[in-house]
């Protein structure tokens, strides 16, 4: 084991993880760890971030290479040893497991610990010439370092690229015709009783998609913000990517907003002040009294 | 303690103390550390944009990352925790003798552990490494993704009871799981069946020398180098894929009873959706695609996705893999079959 490729291995491991530790907790720092992922799961993925990073620090006491060494420059013996708790067939017994698991370990140790046999290394050349044969050939070598370097690129563009929402764009080309159902008839039900001022894009959308009597909501007034995706004539929609856990799950719902004056540019951010009507279709539609173009929120999707 | 290399040149011993050489290496890892926040803080501001498309799925790989790497840690850290930690013979003495029956409990085990698929690859290789047979170990790792406390709660959350979609997926997993434990152990030698590099880990690990804390930080490491290139390929691939796959394509076809199946089960290999939320996905195709199709989604997603395989492939052989894709397929397209004719 070379001290290079010793080096590359623990990059590829403990350093990938840390750099994705890295901008989870660089996200979190700067309040942006929504762009990615559900607040609610920051909890879980915030600390986890911070024992990696730990660990991280703490396997630089592992001398390079010592988690590779061990093993390779054994006997035969150790081998079979190996063969018989590691790869236990499934007709194993449970006591025999018991028994050679500890003199297994005890052995092992005391190998490793004994500085003479590899000084020797006597049967150590003999245990990594086998172990050269069982080594894949040169085509898996080269596919393996090729996907090593791939993640390396992939991993330093997510540490060094500034971090991004969705874009339009992918809202809709990911549209299927159906709100999202999330909240189910649930939403609805709030809406028809209760208070439908905080209902953002995606509640609304349920509720316009899933209303069993529009009339009801005809008259309510409303706030939202999205963005601008095209509509039928005369109307655009305003559209908002719901997540429930990270980002590959968005979905986006969108509702129509008629408007009078011209329809802003597919993409731009805007603020939607406006009353529900019904068309002459049965169906619901915001008629916007106001249309602000607005910076992009610090959290762009809905939950 | 006779812990320092031997293969080092004595003097290296000799003019640092070994109180010396840990406050140093300590020191270079928290330095590092700082570096990559350092880059991280400052570098986002001189780099160019990219393409839309290509920031999408950049955007969408970062997600699947971001959102899987605590569960990776915890499966790390039940890994060590099994392999390390547990004294020989603990668990070993609650489990069944008998071949079937193991695999039964095993397959339970899922219930007890909420790690989700991407944990769970670092955990069942902990469980080899402890002496588990690869049968036995293969039928954990496809049941625990599906049979798993987090994923029957978010399932029923989403669906409730309604045309059995629950009941499908949980009697479903647990029957594929033990489908493909009983049919790898049938295999003449179950050995074979993971990689020379999974082996060269076992018999690294296994034979790691040390106390308790030396030997946590090498399984740390080596796990850390199996799982995380593989994480980080399947995570790109899957929003490559995503970007590239028009949605609506796959959506034409979504309530003949045959096609929509293929459709979910497509979807479901690209999405690569953690199988604690995907019910949540699935819901919205709910009012379109027949309920078979939804079973499937949620029987292959956790499965065999692009992200999974890619993991899976670190310590299974390719032939494996095939197996087991096909197995799961074919089985959840008859369970889907079989939901369609009955709802």
């Amino acid at each position: 084991m070379s001290r290079r490729t010793a080096l590359w291995n623990r990059w590829l491991g403990v350093g990938l993880a840390s750099c994705l530790a890295v901008v989870t907790l660089g996200l979190a720092l700067t309040g942006r760890l929504a762009l990615y992922i559900n607040p609610s799961s920051n909890w879980f993925a915030i600390p986890m971030a911070v024992l990696l990073l730990v660990g991280a620090g703490l396997s630089f006491l592992l001398p390079l290479g010592a988690e590779e060494d061990h093993g390779h420059d054994h006997d035969h013996g150790h081998d079979h040893g190996h063969r018989a708790t590691g790869m236990r067939d499934a007709a194993g017994t449970a006591s025999g497991i018991l028994v050679d698991t500890p003199l297994d370990r005890r052995s092992a140790r005391r190998v490793a610990e004994d500085p003479r046999p590899r000084a020797q290394g006597g049967g150590s050349g003999e245990g990594a010439a086998a172990h050269a044969r069982t080594r894949t050939g040169r085509p898996a070598a080269v596919l393996a370092a090729a996907g090593g370097a791939a993640a390396s690129l992939v991993a330093l563009s997510i540490l060094l690229l500034p971090p991004a929402s969705l874009s339009a764009e992918i809202a809709q080309t990911r549209d299927v015709g159906a709100a999202p159902l999330f909240a189910g008839s649930d939403v609805v039900n709030l809406a028809v009783h209760g208070d439908t001022t905080a209902f953002g894009v995606g509640d609304w959308a349920s509720v316009f998609a899933t209303a069993t009597n529009p009339d009801a909501f005809v008259g309510d007034t409303v706030t939202l913000t999205g963005f601008v995706t095209p509509g039928d004539d005369g109307t655009f929609d305003l559209t908002r990517l719901v997540i429930t856990h990270c980002v590959i799950d968005a979905q986006p719902a969108r509702v129509p907003i008629a408007t009078g004056a011209k329809s802003p540019a597919t993409g731009v951010w805007v603020s939607v002040a406006g009353t529900v009507r019904s068309t002459a279709s049965g169906t619901l539609q915001i008629d916007a009294t106001k249309v602000t173009p607005i910076d992009e929120p610090k959290d762009p999707y809905e939950y | 303690m006779t812990r320092a290399p031997a293969h080092e040149p004595p003097t290296a011993r000799l003019s640092v103390s070994p109180a010396t050489r840990r406050t140093v290496a300590i020191g270079l890892g928290v330095g590092l550390v700082a570096v990559l926040f350092a880059l991280n803080a400052f570098a986002p501001g001189l780099m160019p944009d990219l393409p839309t498309r290509a920031q999408d799925g950049l955007t969408l790989s970062i997600s699947v990352l971001i959102e899987s790497l605590p569960f990776v840690v915890l499966g790390v850290v039940l890994s060590i925790v099994v392999q390390v930690w547990i004294p020989p013979g603990m668990i070993e003495r609650w489990m069944p003798r008998r071949a079937w029956a193991r695999r039964a409990v095993l397959s339970l085990l899922g219930m007890l552990i909420p790690v989700c698929e991407c944990g769970n690859v670092p955990f069942a290789r902990g469980l080899m490494m402890r002496g588990f047979s690869v049968p036995e170990t293969l039928t954990f790792l496809v049941a625990a993704p599906i049979v798993n406390p987090i994923v029957i709660i978010t399932t029923h959350q989403a669906f409730g009871f309604s045309d059995g979609i629950l009941v499908a997926r949980l009697l479903g997993g647990y029957a594929i799981a033990n489908l493909i434990g009983w049919l790898y152990s049938r295999h003449p030698d179950p050995d074979a069946l993971v990689t020379d590099r999974f082996r060269d880990a076992c018999e690294t690990v296994t034979h790691e020398a040390g106390d308790r804390w030396r030997r946590s930080l090498a399984q740390l490491v080596v796990e850390l180098r199996a799982v995380m290139p593989a994480l980080v390929i399947g995570a790109a691939l899957a929003g490559a894929v995503q970007v590239l796959v028009p949605r609506n394509a796959l959506l034409a076809i979504g309530s003949n009873p045959v096609f929509s199946i293929v459709a979910m089960v497509l979807l479901a290999m690209i999405v690569s959706i953690c199988s604690n939320v995907d019910s949540f996905f699935a819901l919205s195709f709910a009012s379109t695609f027949t309920p078979g199709s939804i079973v499937a989604f949620l029987l292959v997603g956790p499965l065999v996705d692009v992200k999974m395989l890619a993991l899976l492939r670190t310590t299974f052989t390719t032939k494996v893999l095939v197996g087991m894709v096909v197995t799961v397929l074919l089985a959840a397209f008859a369970i889907a079959a079989g939901v369609n004719l009955v709802a």
